[in-house]
């Protein structure tokens, strides 16, 4: 048997983990097995095995990860606090006259939930529920009452708290609260940029959600209330994260213990908590494992030299960096059509990184383009999850129909992306503001 | 994966209830290991808000906060993790084995498990002699000389649990190929994504269905 060089075995490696994430088995195994089998036979047995013996602790035993379980938690918790109605009603009031005014509502309140909750398909879920009845009752197009809802969904990923954002941070090493921050006012022009297009929509074709009149000054006052716990929520992590009273762990710690007693003052028991205690508990282990499994795999690509290689790769490419970054954002595009967000990122990002930070593009920027990229595979077919949540809670209305409402809400997260690569100063400019 | 109460022939073939036995016994250990490392979390959140009151107002700060948390970490990290597999918690990608049926679903399925069990000794080995590394050289943390042992030595513990959870659903799955008659029993069962959107539906509290069902599942 001839000896096989460094190179061969990497991309070896990356063809074998790509078979088995295809098939099916668990992308933490696929990847650990990978690394393992790699560093095996390229360092010899004891070595290569005690290496990977070790990852598993040393590389989750750090503090910075160990906010992940509190922005997990505030989500959780917060379906229990009542938020979302409040929000919702708040919104309607004050934005209802506009043309197609409960779908502006709807982006609005979701962008609004997004501030207490990190997870997509949970957002999704709750206004599901809460804002798509109104829309019907309103005359609104089911599809569109639905597409607003899943798309709105996905603001909870780019908004913080955001557990995709911080998982960013972690596998490039960056600053998680820098990122946090960076992830603001993306997500509002996100938000504005899906409201402009549903205007644009209903003015073409009123017949597509009718404003809705009636509610004085004195109603849309009374609403404001309603939205203060979210107000109150960003305000606490984000001042004092930034006036530097707190780490991103202890502020996400506040913010879920606020979140907490709201939702013990709105009837939460000791069954609502277990259930959310479990569901953290379980999704907080999901991304361990996947972080773990995946930096086994980095560690043997790491060896094996492939990110070097895929860098002066795409380094020595004869084009402009903006042509190979549109490359690369349209590789994520296709991607995300056939794979869960988060395996998606720590699958790529080790290779992927390293070539985009050579093409002289800034860590933050590329953090909130990638994420604003696995927002869009949230809502892509054949398996874009947040409108299939959307078609769980409303069996009346089925999966196809919510595929089609989606549709202007997926060109308007291109037009966003156009947007931050024409003018990235709109991600960078309040980290380098707030924190030099 | 509810318990049925009456066994049908096609549940019981090859053993099924041999199978299930097991699965109920193991996952009782798994949903306390979760519970635990839920309260862990529930934890972390009061003593947070603890250290910076401490801090802001008492200039008082936790001696050895975050060597603790780092401690910590081990528990909700790694604990639940066999809960989290029997839940169909961890990410894959299920488009093409979604499409399998009977057999060679059953064999793929395996060979996942296959796979993980070979993962697992090796983690399980060598990271029982990392532990045990620490626990002879007394090694601590730098501020507040905590020891790193117990923390090292859940981690052996968490991976002996999920390749426990991996052996029974490998049984589980080497039973279904081996009889085309036997009904699934104990094994985790490709979650569509009407399936898995229907579940996250019913965490958010968005299905009605969840009333009716408070605990949401069954199993334990």
């Amino acid at each position: 048997m001839t000896e096989l060089s460094n190179d061969t075995i990497g991309i070896l490696g990356v063809i074998a983990l790509l078979i088995m994430v295809v098939i099916g088995v668990r992308v933490y195994i696929a990847a650990s097995v990978v690394g393992m089998v790699g560093l095996i036979a390229m360092i010899g047995w004891e070595a290569g095995a005690g290496m990977v013996g070790t990852i598993p602790h040393s590389k989750s035993v750090t503090y910075t990860l160990s906010v992940l379980p509190m922005f997990i938690l505030i989500g959780f918790l917060a379906f229990h606090a009542g938020i979302t109605q409040s929000l919702f009603d708040a919104a309607r009031k004050w934005l209802g006259w506009l043309p197609g005014g409960l779908a502006v509502a709807s982006v609005m309140a979701t962008a609004g939930f997004a501030a207490v909750s990190g997870a997509s398909t949970a957002t999704a879920a709750v206004f599901s529920r809460v804002a798509i009845p109104e829309m019907l009752a309103a005359g609104y197009k089911r599809s569109i009452a639905a597409g607003v809802v899943a798309a709105g969904g996905t603001l909870a990923t780019l908004i913080p708290p955001s557990a995709i954002l911080v998982i960013y941070a972690i596998i490039v090493e960056e600053s998680v609260g820098r990122l946090l921050l960076a992830g603001f006012i993306p997500g509002l022009v996100s938000a504005l940029i899906y409201v402009g297009i549903i205007l644009i929509w209903a003015k073409i074709d009123p017949k597509v959600g009718p404003p809705i009149r009636g509610y004085t000054w004195s109603d849309r006052i009374k609403a404001v209330p309603g939205t203060f716990p979210v107000i109150a929520v960003v305000v606490i992590i984000f001042t004092a994260m930034y006036l530097g009273w707190a780490t991103p762990t202890e502020a996400g710690a506040l913010g879920a213990f606020v979140v907490f007693l709201m939702a013990v003052a709105k009837g939460m028991r000791w069954p609502g908590l277990r259930e959310s205690l479990l569901d953290t508990a379980k999704l907080t282990v999901m991304i361990f494992s996947l972080i773990w499994g995946v930096l086994i795999f980095v560690r043997f690509l790491g060896f094996a030299g492939l990110p070097e290689q895929f860098t002066n790769f795409i380094a020595s490419l004869p084009f402009e960096p903006w042509v190979v970054m549109v490359c690369i954002l349209l590789a994520y595009a296709v991607l995300g059509m056939f794979m869960d967000a988060i395996g998606m990122l720590l699958l790529t990002l080790p290779v992927v990184y390293p070539a985009v930070m050579a093409l002289g593009y800034d860590s933050i920027w590329f953090g909130i383009i990638v994420v604003k990229m696995a927002e869009v595979c949230l809502v892509t077919p054949p398996i874009g999850l947040n409108c299939f949540v959307v078609a769980a809670v409303r069996p009346d209305i089925p999966i196809s129909t919510v595929f089609r409402g989606v549709g202007p809400f997926v060109v308007a997260d291109f037009i966003t992306v156009a947007v931050f690569l024409i003018w990235p100063e709109i991600i960078t400019w309040l980290p380098r503001t707030l924190m030099g | 994966m509810t318990q049925p109460l009456t066994w049908t022939p096609e549940q019981e073939a090859s053993g099924g209830r041999a199978v299930a036995r097991l699965d109920r016994a193991l996952h009782a250990v798994e949903r306390v290991t979760a519970i635990f490392s839920g309260l862990f979390i529930f934890g972390l959140m009061f003593v947070g808000v603890a250290q910076i009151l401490g801090r802001k107002l008492f200039n008082y700060p936790i001696f050895g906060y975050i060597d603790a948390v780092e401690m910590s970490i081990a528990v909700f990290a790694f604990l639940a993790i066999a809960y989290c597999e029997r839940m169909n918690g961890h990410v894959r990608m299920e488009l093409l084995i979604g499409k399998l049926r009977g057999k060679p679903l059953w064999l793929a399925e395996a060979a996942g498990q296959l796979l993980g069990l070979i993962l697992l000794a090796v983690l399980i080995y060598y990271g029982w002699e990392h532990a045990m590394r620490a626990y002879n050289y007394g090694d601590s943390t730098i501020d507040a000389q905590i020891p790193w042992w117990p923390s090292k030595m859940l981690i052996p513990f968490a991976f002996g649990l999920l390749f426990l959870r991996l052996l029974l659903n490998l049984v589980g799955y080497v039973r279904l190929f081996a009889n085309a008659d036997a009904a699934p029993v104990a094994v985790p069962l490709i979650a569509n994504v009407r399936r898995l959107a229907e579940e996250e539906a019913a965490e958010a509290g968005a299905l009605d269905t969840r009333r009716d069902s408070p605990s949401g599942r069954t199993g334990a």
